[in-house]
């Protein structure tokens, strides 16, 4: 068999190379290796949310059969802390824990117990007694804290014109707020870890989706070197920005193996995933608009109200896509927080665009109804080609494209124009479209490739420390060393998840793809530069890999490339662009509703595998129904603890809320985003969802829902608009 | 989970021997409410007694000239069981929208009547709640009580019965099978065998301690042709209602000879509508007497700060399982 | 022959290098015919996703093997010979060991997965007796003289079953971790259909028929008890129809067209 040079690999649906494993039940998870004498910690979680521990008895839980260690702040080792006050959380910071008896929020680590069997340990953690000295001022209201909310550091303010002068110049105006919940992202797979001190070294099998990051921020907690680090997280269950960071159950069972040394395993229970990581906070957005009569956007404000927690800072940046998703001279977007009395929030899947966009694209629904205007040709009519936020023209932005195509998919015409006036039965029918828009990063990002000639094929491995979690890494990473070193992707191997492999961004912010696989190109092409320049052969002249290991005498050989993005990425605005449509049911009696369809158009450059795209499209449409339909978590007003405490509360969509979709991929390659003009499309499909589905609500109903999630208990309540015939 | 003995018992009679002789045993059936709240540390039993595979796992004809479910026979088999489905359809459409098909596998029909409430008070044992704890006071009343009692709460408790099942027997009508460990057995009216919380919500049954659910009878086939359950809740599947509407009638000559109504969610026991069904009985089955009954049936609700919704949403659901009810194609 | 094929003939045997046993060892591999099960599994893409990994972890190297082993006292012994996948195991087991902890971590059956622990996900689904339950609300000591099936258990030999081939086709999964309980949850509403069992979206539930042939939402409600985090449940449904009612359809993505582009693009 001869090597072909240019093997199509990129762009074919192939089926996932891990794929065999998966359904075989035999990839292994973090705690999945057989680590012989590991022993099982559980975590123990404050009851108050502020205060201070006084009195602490471990006798009971000590005492109990196979019980090895309890830990709390009385025993645990000193470990690095914050040196500055409010410090900005990111995915690099440590994670101190057990270092003083105060407590910042209901559910933070108070303790961890450390048994021979996880039966023991989950017993012994519940007799421990733990007595407090409660504050009698949390802050756990987020409505009756608004005086208390502070200018982030990170000051992201912005104005660009005059706000009064553009609304006074408008026909129409609207002052609409809109709230988004709590949300927690709940991957399947816990977070979890395998721990293991020896002689100052770590090696942790973490469910991580940042590798690098990973190694850092344990390295800097426990204050040893990096390089004494390794961890190891081949397979994912899931993260959607809950394993960005290398949280405090890390820390703990680490701890725990350098105090017994011992390799510790440790699972939080998904009551524990409330607090252990990070979340979706609450938002509350102020969006007001003015418009001229012909649809011509004079005026934008979006001024955001969110918390962060009482010692670290995170914002998100909710007001990012009012800076650029429209043509409009008078623009502020303003941050605002509260520190509250629970733990830091972080980045959930299309942080600031999944929540950003269901203002703005709700707000602009509405101005659409006050002009009496159809909502697709009131965005199309303010289309913009340049960012006028960062002042850059975009890379490439085919909104229009993905507005007018997908309205002829849909049947938009057939969308009433005056709502509540489409019935079936005892259903009130509507229709909802929303912008879509994701940034699209591109970081540094390096790759190993090992070739090995045998029997004259040439096969390859392709080593990078980056994560697949479940967004298809390792399918799309072969599918790029396949074409870029013209074999088979059969004869392509894919090592991920380690830290000991070159370093890459991780998975996260939509750059996980375009990072990982210019990353590989580069060791690819690095290889094949190296070998043809050994025999001087010309760079434009076609050999097969093959012919030059041959030529080179070599039967192995090995380079390392480097993708970073280029001055053009840097001089444009780069970003996914789409629109979502979507056909909602609503019930007249029990306000239960249905979606029924959606029609999405992506446009993210070149798609490298059709059918991982497509599933990372449809995940962000399932996990923004569940954003619009169910997902809340409550905060109980009285102590303060999510009172959503499972997942018989906290409702993540099933099977049967989902529609049937079709998506629609716009050819679309982006040479400016970089050499192979592919952008981010992981996160794309949540941030169109909410907004599509309650315009849709509101076509059906004439009801106006301005807080997510639209259930059916807010919807018996709600007021019909003014305006609508009822 | 704190330490238990496993007892597997061989007949009944060692199980009713085994609850007698230790106040702190608890009855293990299916499983799937019981290991929850033992994982949660809500139940604390020292040893449990396995009954799932005792043989009460028949559906057997009975001296009402109805059927009798078999208390340790599961919740799929109950309700995919061919005369349930032809005889009792409301009582199978009740059931198929509890939980999912694995849980239903597992859970018994004598476990199901014995289902705890999903208050999360109660789930959290940092927070009060005079269920789990009497005496700790009630955190939802002046808490969060969105998915709360309307009607036949107290001061102690607001919780409501989480059960699917429940509410068809209650429009239906039935009896409960009981053993007493001294061997005895008694029936019980279905509608007296949970009951209102007053000042002792650790009591969800009127069951005695050691006794054990061995079967319930139903009545004479009742509302084959004309029977909705509806279930409101957050997602389409897998979660409990925030209101339920189990409804039946029986028609002839174009008049309701008699109907059944009862509501899930909204009480601490499934909440019989008897006002409205003997309303309904006698009248045409149309939209305004269904709007009426509906009204009468939400005479009494006295809803919480947080459950307002539940009244509104009581009786457009009320209507909306009569009109399924009758509008199915006999 | 190339390396990968050499070691899938020389698998179990001590031709394995001591890298390669270690690797083994560590994804709990002991014996020569669950090693050369696994090596017949995986493609050259995804072996050494171990391989290398994991072969000089210094983890493994250092592990104290010889720390006493007297405090795993248990409380509450119970013993249980457990059928799984048509092997009898003997066990000796907490009472309170969930059978979904007892095939994790006492016999190395990973497969079955951990969500939620409560009842609440589906992830732990295994086939008890044929039909499917959760295995974390299960405890062991009620499984004796039952019969379980895991996802290891499933294909027939080293070939996925067709179901598993399904999910593969149709991408019924990302991340992979609720991707068992789905599997098994799928096998299982195969016979529930050829039974003839309802759901609660049945139209008649007097109506009663074997062999039905499951509409898309009697599809989506009767695997409403399997979150899927990642949110691919309409490739789960496509899966489950090719295996259930042969209808193949891939799922329905498309590419504008140039005329499409264009009429877009001028409008």
């Amino acid at each position: 068999m001869t090597n072909t040079l240019k093997a199509p690999a990129v762009g074919a649906a192939i089926n996932r190379v891990e794929g065999k494993l998966k359904v075989m039940g035999m990839a292994k998870y973090a705690t999945e290796f057989s680590v012989e004498n590991k022993v099982y910690a559980q975590g123990i979680n404050s009851t108050i949310a502020k205060g201070e521990i006084i009195a602490i008895d471990t006798s009971e839980a000590e005492a109990l059969a196979g019980v090895l260690a309890v830990i709390t702040h009385k025993n645990a080792e000193k470990l690095n802390h914050f040196e500055e006050e409010m410090p900005l959380l990111a995915t690099t910071t440590i994670a101190p824990v057990l270092q003083s008896p105060k407590v910042n929020y209901y559910g933070e680590y108070v303790g961890v117990v450390v048994a021979e069997t996880f039966e023991q340990a989950q017993y012994a953690a519940r007799l421990v007694k733990i007595e407090y000295k409660e504050d009698s001022d949390p802050t756990i209201q987020f409505d009756e804290s608004k005086s208390k909310a502070i200018k982030p550091k990170g000051n992201s303010d912005y104005l660009r014109g005059d706000m009064e002068a553009g609304l006074a110049e408008a026909d129409e105006t609207l002052d609409a707020t809109y709230i988004t919940p709590i949300e927690h992202h709940h991957p399947m797979e816990l977070h979890a870890i395998i721990a293991s001190w020896d002689n100052g070294k770590v090696t942790a099998y973490s469910s991580q989706q940042m590798v690098n990051e990973s190694t850092i921020a344990i390295a800097d907690t426990f204050q040893i070197p990096k390089k004494d680090v390794r961890v190891i997280t081949p397979f994912v269950g899931g993260g959607f920005g809950s394993k960005l960071n290398t949280e405090r159950h890390v820390t703990l069972a680490i701890m725990a193996s350098k105090m017994l040394a011992r390799p510790v395993q440790m699972t939080v229970t998904r009551h524990q995933m409330f607090t252990n990581t990070g979340m979706r906070q609450h938002n509350a957005q102020r969006m007001q608009l003015g418009a001229k009569r012909d649809g011509s956007l004079t005026a934008l404000s979006h001024d955001t109200l969110s918390h962060t927690s009482t010692y670290q800072e995170y914002q998100e940046p909710c007001g990012m896509i009012s800076k650029m998703l429209y043509k409009v001279p008078n623009n502020q977007i303003t941050y605002r927080l509260i520190p509250m009395n629970f733990q830091t929030p972080f980045a959930m899947r299309a942080p600031g665009e999944a929540t950003g966009s269901f203002a703005l694209e709700s707000a602009m629904d509405e101005m659409a109804w006050k002009l009496k205007m159809d909502p697709v040709a009131f965005r199309i009519k303010n289309d913009t080609q340049i960012d006028l936020g960062a002042d850059k023209p975009f890379s490439s932005r085919l909104l229009i494209e993905c507005l007018r195509i997908g309205a002829d998919k849909f049947g938009w015409e057939n969308r009433p124009m005056q709502p509540r006036s489409k019935q079936e039965g005892n259903w009130h029918v509507g229709y909802g479209v929303s912008a879509a828009s994701r940034k699209s990063p591109y970081l540094k990002s390096s790759a190993k490739v090992l070739l090995k000639l045998e029997n004259e094929k040439v096969y390859a491995t392709v080593q990078m420390d980056a994560t697949d979690i479940g967004t298809g890494s390792y399918t799309i990473i072969a599918q790029t060393a396949a074409e870029y070193l013209g074999i088979p992707v059969e004869q392509v191997t894919v090592e991920l998840g380690d830290s000991k492999f070159p370093i890459t961004p991780g998975s996260g912010g939509s750059w996980g793809a375009t990072s990982y696989c210019n990353g590989a190109r580069a060791a690819c092409q690095s290889a094949i530069a190296t070998l043809k320049k050994n025999k001087n052969i010309g760079e434009d002249q076609e050999i097969t890999v093959a012919k030059l290991l041959k030529q080179n005498k070599l039967e192995k050989f090995e380079a390392e490339g480097t993708a970073v993005p280029s001055e053009a990425f840097k001089e444009h605005s780069v970003f996914s662009f789409g629109a979502n449509f979507s056909e909602v049911w609503v019930d007249k009696y029990t306000w239960m509703y249905r979606i029924k369809r959606m029609v999405n158009v992506g446009a993210a450059g070149t798609i490298l595998n059709p059918k991982t795209a497509y599933g990372q499209i449809i995940g962000g449409l399932t996990m923004g129904v569940g954003m619009v339909l169910s997902e809340q978590t409550r905060v109980e007003p009285n102590f303060g603890n999510f009172i959503t405490r499972s997942f018989a509360d906290y409702h993540v969509p099933v099977s049967l809320d989902m529609a049937n979709v079709e998506v629609i991929f716009l050819p679309e390659e982006d040479k400016i985003a970089n050499e192979m003009g592919m952008k981010g499309i992981g996160e794309l499909g949540i941030t169109s969802v909410a907004a599509s589905v309650a315009n849709a609500i509101f076509n059906a109903t004439g009801k106006r829902m301005r807080e997510l999630p639209i259930t059916p208990e807010k919807l018996i309540e709600a007021p019909v608009e003014p305006g609508v015939l009822a | 989970m704190r330490p238990f003995t496993y007892t597997g018992a061989k007949n009944t009679a060692e199980a009713l021997q085994a609850a007698s002789s230790n106040a702190n045993a608890h009855y293990l059936g299916g499983g799937t409410n019981l290991i929850d709240l033992m994982k949660e540390d809500v139940e604390r039993p020292d040893e449990l007694i396995e009954v799932a595979s005792l043989d009460y796992k028949k559906i057997t004809s009975n001296e009402n000239g109805g059927l009798t479910l078999g208390g340790m026979l599961n919740n799929s088999e109950t309700a995919n069981h061919r005369d349930i489905r032809t005889h009792y359809p409301l009582l199978s459409m009740a059931m198929l929208s509890a939980a999912t098909g694995q849980l239903r596998n597992m859970a018994t029909n004598g476990g199901n009547l014995l289902q705890r409430t999903r208050c999360p008070y109660f789930y959290e044992t940092s927070m009060p709640c005079n269920k789990r704890v009497p005496g700790t006071g009630c955190g939802a009343i002046k808490g969060m009580n969105a998915l709360h009692a309307i009607f036949g709460w107290s001061e102690d408790c607001v919780a409501v019965h989480p059960s699917d099942m429940c509410v068809a027997l209650a429009a239906i009508g039935a009896k409960v099978e009981v053993r007493h460990p001294n061997g005895s057995s008694r029936m019980v009216e279905f509608t007296d065998f949970h009951r209102l919380p007053g000042d002792r919500p650790e009591k969800d049954s009127n069951l005695l301690p050691g006794e054990l659910i061995t079967g319930i009878h139903l009545p004479k086939p009742i509302f084959s042709a004309h029977y909705y359950y509806l279930k409101v809740r957050e997602r389409s599947s897998y979660a409990f209602a925030l209101v339920s509407v189990a409804a039946g009638l029986q028609i002839q000559g174009g008049m309701i000879t008699k109907a059944g109504l009862a509501m899930g969610g909204v009480a601490h026991k499934p909440w019989k509508l008897v006002q409205a069904e003997n309303y309904l009985a006698g009248k045409m089955p149309n939209q305004a007497n269904f709007e009426a009954a509906s009204e009468l049936a939400m005479n009494e609700a006295r809803p919480l700060e947080g459950n307002k919704y539940k009244v509104e949403m009581g009786k457009k659901s009320i209507v909306s399982a009569l009109t399924q009810a009758y509008e199915r194609k006999a | 022959m190339g390396e990968l094929e050499k070691r899938k003939k020389n698998t179990g045997s001590d031709n394995l290098t001591e890298d390669e046993k270690k690797i083994f060892d560590q994804l709990g591999l002991k014996n020569g015919a669950s090693r050369r099960k696994f090596l017949k599994l995986v493609s050259s893409a995804s072996l050494s996703v171990y391989a290398s990994s994991y072969a000089t972890s210094p983890l493994f190297a250092n592990t104290a093997k010889d720390l006493p082993h007297h405090q795993r006292v248990m409380l509450n012994e119970v013993k249980v010979n457990l059928r799984v996948n048509d092997r009898l195991k003997p066990l000796t087991l907490d009472s309170r060991t969930s059978l979904l902890d007892t095939l994790r971590e006492h016999l190395a059956l990973t497969g079955t997965k951990k969500g939620c622990d409560h009842g609440q996900c589906g992830a732990c689904t295994v086939l008890v007796d044929g039909k499917r339950k959760l295995s974390c609300l299960t405890l062991a000591a009620t499984c004796e003289d039952r019969e379980i099936t895991t996802i290891e258990g499933l294909a027939d030999g080293n070939e996925p079953n067709a179901m598993q081939q399904a999910f593969l086709k149709h991408d019924g999964f990302q991340c992979g971790y609720c991707t068992s309980g789905q599997i098994c949850s799928s096998v299982a509403l195969l016979e529930e259909a050829k039974n003839g069992e309802a759901s609660y979206v049945t139209e008649d539930f007097r109506k009663i028929e074997t062999n039905l042939r499951l509409s898309e939402e009697e599809i989506r409600e009767r695997m409403s008890g399997n979150i899927c985090r990642c949110g691919v449940y309409n490739n789960i449904v496509q899966a489950f129809k090719e295996v259930h009612s042969g209808n193949d359809e891939m799922p329905s993505w498309e590419f504008a067209t140039k005329e499409q582009m264009k009429k877009a693009k001028n409008s």
